[in-house]
């Protein structure tokens, strides 16, 4: 068999695997060694790799950055956090047309800002914005739509997973992926909330106001979130001044969420240890497939699979823009059957030389890919956030959340395509690191 | 109703790795504060945060393992009835089994080399092959699991619940 020929054996076999249920991570992982020992003629070097490979994996120290940023955004979560900025930005916002919606939207940007998970935003806001905005009469598709669309902003604004798993795959600094982040993260936040104007202005029935809050109750209610402030301010501001690495800026967000958390009597014991087991979980799911992945990349290097997507993709004609658009193409519809994590960890040692080679900017390019992520978590049909929301939610139809969700799905789009019309939006700030 | 002894050592194992994750988290706290207040460093403490950070997750993989944490398509398999489901589950737990299997044989292999190679940490020249061993303890253990797990599946698949994947984004 040739090389070619094996490489596409070896994806077939590997989607096969997929579909029928086997781990992610196993499958490339077993795909990747038995590919590589089928090329070189001998299966014990390939075996080799199994004892050299995913312990090196497991324990680079900059991959602890991972289990970190979960730790800290499970004890941000745990310890309230997010009802008391809910409360905050509902103070100042809620008494606006679509108020709810739009405290909803700041909210889970300042949530965000202390965790790195689009579904633990999503989710936690369904417990926490979604009763709030019923009560004041929000229709069932808004009041979800913006859970949903709120909760994507977990992985852009930093920390993020995803920037920091991007980052280590392709070996680009995460400080500055995670500052590159906040530009297009406040820009999706401007946007949606740009958005629900938009639908109360065109509708403004549609969405209800709520009573105007006192001085007194917001001043109490910033008081509140002091300390979210200062630990992303800390963090961020701490990878901003070279102060920390990511890792250790992971180390200290998840050490100061606990504090801060004991400090207030809002961690119990039982807390401490769900936070704990919680990110060991995620930790070993995002582990399997980045050990697979590896093994995985040893089948790609060998049937030089990187080279030739490259020069496939760079001989269509279509110029670098068409090219990206393209790649962009793919991934809505990879994210349409496959977890975003997974999707990202496959495809980006097989992308990332195409985008090199035509000459885009990686930071730039991790910007671009975490927000086709975004917008993958929301739209249908296997929008992860939508399906969380459907889980915490019982009452609501997973065609409601679709529905509420698609002007902000529209945004989305929108907002690739000032993203990429204007790199500078990503790029401008960790220029100046 | 009391758990099982095979729940009891899921629970021991998951917490023992939750343990590790909490020291993880502790020694880069205490090593950047360390680093900026008294210009000093914990001799070692970089070395046993990244064997810590691999025994956790070798543990790690072996909850995930048995509770069907990991990250699946689901595609195919919730559109499919019951029976096939099942037969999906069986099919996913045997070749992870299998992969388990071969790649603890192979990592037993490496701790063996370590030790041989008298591979130390770079302060305080500790033994590194009993970081791997332990370490290795969790893929052992996820083997075990692994047999008891597809046991289950197939003889009575109501002990295990069957999620859908584990979302990480």
């Amino acid at each position: 068999m040739s090389t070619d020929a094996a490489a596409v054996t070896g994806f077939v076999a590997l989607f096969a695997l997929m579909m029928l249920r086997v781990p992610v991570g196993i499958a490339m992982g077993l795909v990747g060694v038995l590919g590589f020992g089928y090329l070189i003629g001998d299966i014990t070097p390939a075996l080799k790799l199994l004892a050299q490979s995913p312990i090196r994996t497991a324990t680079e120290a900059e991959f602890a950055v991972i289990p970190l940023f979960l730790l800290m955004g499970a004890f941000a979560s745990a310890s309230g956090m997010s009802r008391e900025l809910f409360r905050a930005s509902n103070t100042f916002l809620g008494h606006l047309r679509g108020g709810l919606g739009i405290a909803t939207i700041a909210a889970c940007g300042g949530f965000a800002a202390i965790c790195g998970s689009s579904v633990a935003t999503a989710a936690t806001f369904s417990k926490v914005a979604y009763p709030e905005m019923r009560q004041h009469g929000y229709p069932q598709s808004f009041a979800t739509g913006v859970i949903a669309a709120g909760g994507s902003l977990g992985i852009m604004i930093p920390p993020s997973t995803v920037f920091a798993v991007y980052g280590l795959i392709t070996e680009q600094d995460i400080g500055k992926l995670f500052i590159a982040g906040i530009v297009p993260g406040l820009l999706a936040v401007a946007m949606y909330i740009a958005t629900i104007n938009l639908i109360a202005f065109m509708r403004p029935h549609f969405l209800p106001k709520t009573p105007r809050h006192s001085w007194a109750e917001r001043v109490q209610a910033l008081r509140e979130i002091w300390a979210v402030v200062l630990l992303f301010i800390f963090i961020i501001g701490g990878l901003y001044a070279g102060m920390f690495t990511a890792t250790e800026a992971a180390g200290m967000g998840a050490a100061g969420a606990f504090i801060i958390a004991v400090v207030r009597r809002k961690l119990s014991r039982a807390d401490f240890w769900h936070c704990l087991v919680e990110s060991l979980r995620t930790t070993a799911a995002v582990f399997t497939i980045l050990i697979g992945a590896l093994l995985f990349g040893y089948f790609l290097t060998i049937t030089q699979t990187p080279q030739k997507v490259t020069e496939f993709l760079t001989g269509l004609g279509f110029g670098p823009y068409g090219v990206l658009i393209l790649i962009m193409l793919m991934y809505l519809v990879l994210g349409c059957i496959m977890d975003a994590m997974a999707m990202i960890i496959l495809t980006i040692p097989i992308i990332f030389p195409v985008i090199k080679t035509l000459g885009f900017d990686p930071i730039w390019f991790g910007v671009i890919i975490v927000m086709t992520v975004e917008l993958g978590l929301i739209h249908p049909p296997v929008g992860m956030n939508v399906f969380v929301i459907k889980s915490v939610i019982k009452d609501v139809k997973l065609s409601t959340v679709f529905y509420g969700v698609m002007p902000f799905v529209v945004t989305d789009i929108l907002r690739l395509a000032v993203l990429i019309a204007l790199p500078v939006l990503a790029t401008w700030l960790p220029s100046h690191m | 109703m009391g758990r099982s002894p095979v729940d009891r050592f899921i629970d021991l194992i998951e917490v023992t790795a939750a343990g590790f994750l909490a020291v993880v988290t502790f020694l880069t706290f205490v090593s950047v504060m360390l680093r900026y207040f008294f210009a000093w460093a914990i001799p070692d403490s970089y070395d046993f945060t990244r064997l810590l950070l691999g025994i956790l997750i070798f543990w790690g993989m072996a909850v995930a393992s048995y509770r069907g944490d990991h990250i699946t398509v689901d595609l195919l398999w919730s559109a499919s009835p019951p029976l096939m489901r099942r037969a999906m589950d069986v099919f996913s737990a045997l070749v992870t089994l299998l992969a388990m299997t071969v790649f603890t044989w192979m990592f037993a292999e490496k701790v063996l080399n370590t030790r041989a190679d008298h591979v130390g940490t770079f302060d305080l020249r500790q033994p590194v092959w009993i970081y791997f061993f332990i370490a290795w303890i969790g893929l052992a253990s996820a083997v075990l699991l692994l047999v008891l797990r597809t046991v289950r599946l197939v003889m009575s698949p109501g002990k295990l619940v069957s999620h859908e994947s584990t979302a990480v984004e």
